[in-house]
């Protein structure tokens, strides 16, 4: 640390202090006097001392008569008052906060109530902890920056390096070492050691075809949880009989076996309209029912649930990405960066009168993969 | 052999004694309760076919414009045979109807019509064709836990989990609930108003619309122990206040605490 460090840190510490006392302005840089200009000259060198030797532990050494934290400290003993003060004012705000905290909590009418709450528990609760911390935080930082010295000192560090002769010795250690596992004498045993850490390493390689497209030998992004006769059941187990919804009426619906409700990719909307508002493909003629017709909800963009279901004007509505579509006319999308139909199921009546689906899916479901026929 | 005719013959007569009294007891239970009943059932047909009555005339004044004067429709409205009582409860008692401009969708707006004035125009829409009616009584008490749950399945969509409402396709929009009463909240579902799918009583019970009614009523006027709800929007908002406001002002003042050092 050079002095003009040394003078530098003494000025922002001063700048800092500067509005006590307007004498301090007056002298310019260096604010302190030049009686006191020796002793910090003085203090410096130690400190250079201390970095050439290597040996300081950072601890302030004091030098001369006069220690160097004294004399910073005494510089006004007026500012330094004033500081005092203001650092006790901030303390004892947080003392306030505090005891603030304690009456709130305490005495305070917490008690939940429709319409009639006290809303400014919470907020009180709130404001007292901040000044309780704030006055800690706050009176701690104008204590660090006002009152306490904040000298730098700057310790050297030792070399790196062991002695060559300490270093020697550790080399002959390692060598001693090897020769008494036996490995350099025993070709079998480093032998098979070298073959099982190989074979150890081969071990994950397996485990990369469950990422190619091995993974979807199992189909299990082509099919979901409908079939032949599977019945449209609500999220409460309950099968959906035909004349329980109304014109304009609309139910999500799962696969009716077991653990159909938990099947992600398997949810319906049975939706319900005037049979000659439902326009079908002549192919689709008998997917429907009666005006009901059945969707997957997996919105095909980016597989968001498709449940907003407008029963006026028939269109479907996906929250996340504003896809559109025309629930009447085979759910194609008419707005929105969906670009292919939600899938339709197939549904007839048993003869129980509950809605079953006639087979799965005829396409995946829900947003597009690379392995997906179009 | 004569003591046991006239046995048989005094007990035929104590019978025809015994069948006599049973019935005049029962001619004289049934007048009893069922006449006083029978008067009641008059009276509230009368009060029934007088706020028919007067809803006419509010119906002849007021709507028959665009609805047409015998409920048929027209250019301007469209025909209200067969909507129901709930129809009228929730457009006329959310201050959708009367209609002041055509638009994508029905404002809410200020109510035109009493309370009673509404039931009158509910009863004359319910005469005719009948409909989706509102149950009588205190629609908030129904079981909260088992109403949130039903609304979530079926209502969050739309309205969103708060109740804060949420955008449709082509300027259409799902509307916030606070505003709603109690009675425009169940005639929603039973009417199915503009975009809104309809519920039978297949779909939900009485009971459950019940609930889901409660439950909408309660969560749209709890208050906020936590402060500012910011719309009820849910975590995006809070998020955005978190990131903008919250981080921002840390931001600013570490940049000041920065500058003063």
């Amino acid at each position: 640390m050079s002095d003009d460090d040394a003078a530098k840190g003494e000025s922002i510490r001063d700048r800092l202090r500067s509005p006590a006392s307007s004498d301090e302005a007056n002298s310019g840089g260096d604010s302190r006097g030049s009686d006191l200009s020796g002793s910090d000259f003085q203090n410096t060198d130690s400190r250079q001392q201390l970095a050439a030797t290597g040996h300081g532990e950072g601890q302030r050494v004091a030098s001369g008569a006069a220690p160097a934290t004294v004399t910073t400290k005494l510089l006004d003993e007026r500012a330094a008052r004033s500081a005092e003060r203001k650092v006790a004012a901030l303390f004892l705000l947080s003392v306030i906060g505090v005891v603030g905290f304690f009456v709130v909590y305490w005495f305070a009418d917490f008690t939940y109530r429709v319409d009639k709450h006290w809303a400014l528990y919470t907020p009180l609760l709130g404001v007292s902890m901040f000044l309780a911390l704030f006055g800690i935080g706050a009176g701690t930082v104008q204590w660090a920056k006002t009152i306490m010295v904040d000298e730098e000192t700057v310790q050297e560090r030792h070399h790196l390096a062991s002695e060559p002769d300490v270093r020697a010795e550790a080399a002959s250690m390692l060598k001693t070492g090897l020769e008494e596992t036996g490995l350099p004498r025993r070709a079998l045993l480093r032998n098979t050691l070298l073959l099982g850490g190989g074979s150890l390493a081969l071990l994950p390689v397996p485990l990369l075809f469950s990422l190619g497209p091995y993974a979807h030998k199992e189909d299990a992004l082509r099919r979901t949880g409908w079939g032949k006769n599977v019945r449209l059941v609500r999220s409460n187990g309950t099968g959906v009989k035909l004349g329980d919804l109304l014109v304009g009426g609309a139910e999500s619906v799962f696969p009716g076996v077991p653990g159909g409700r938990k099947m992600a990719d398997s949810a319906v909307l049975l939706i319900r309209m005037r049979p000659e508002e439902l326009q079908v493909q002549d192919s689709r003629k008998s997917w429907v029912v009666d005006g009901h017709v059945a969707y997957s909800v997996i919105c095909t963009h980016l597989g968001c649930p498709v449940k907003l279901y407008e029963q006026q004007t028939h269109h479907l509505f996906c929250p996340c990405h504003q896809s559109t579509f025309q629930a009447d006319k085979g759910a194609h999308p008419i707005f929105g960066p969906a670009a292919r139909p939600l899938p339709q199921l197939a549904i007839s009546v048993d003869p129980e009168g509950y809605f079953v689906a006639q087979a799965d899916f005829d396409q995946p479901v829900g947003p597009s993969f690379w392995e997906r026929k179009p | 052999m004569s003591t046991a005719t006239r046995s048989s013959k005094r007990s035929n007569r104590s019978s025809y004694a015994t069948l006599l009294l049973v019935l005049a007891l029962l001619g004289g239970i049934y007048t009893a309760f069922a006449a006083p009943k029978s008067k009641a059932e008059v009276a509230s047909g009368g009060q029934q076919s007088l706020a028919v009555k007067e809803g006419a005339a509010l119906f002849a004044t007021g709507c028959s414009t665009c609805h047409g004067l015998n409920l048929e429709g027209g250019a301007g409205g469209p025909s209200l045979i067969g909507v129901g009582g709930a129809a009228v409860v929730f457009q006329v008692g959310s201050g959708r109807m009367p209609l002041v401009a055509g638009q994508v969708q029905a404002p809410r707006k200020k109510v035109k019509y009493s309370p009673s004035e509404t039931d009158q125009l509910a009863a004359f829409v319910q005469s005719n064709g009948g409909g989706p009616e509102l149950p009588a009584g205190d629609l908030t008490d129904g079981d909260l836990a088992l109403g949130g749950d039903l609304f979530r399945t079926n209502c969050a969509g739309c309205h969103s989990a708060g109740g804060a409402g949420g955008v449709l396709t082509f300027g259409k929009y799902a509307p916030k609930l606070k505003p709603a009463t109690p009675a425009v909240i169940y005639a929603a579902m039973q009417s199915g108003p503009e975009s809104m799918p309809r519920f039978s009583a297949n779909q939900l019970t009485d009971q459950q619309k019940r609930a889901i009614t409660n439950y909408v009523y309660d969560t749209t006027h709890a208050a906020q122990p936590g402060g500012a709800a910011l719309g009820k929007y849910g975590p995006v908002p809070e998020g955005l206040v978190i990131w903008l406001v919250g981080i921002g002002a840390l931001v600013v003042l570490t940049l000041w605490i920065g500058a003063r050092a």
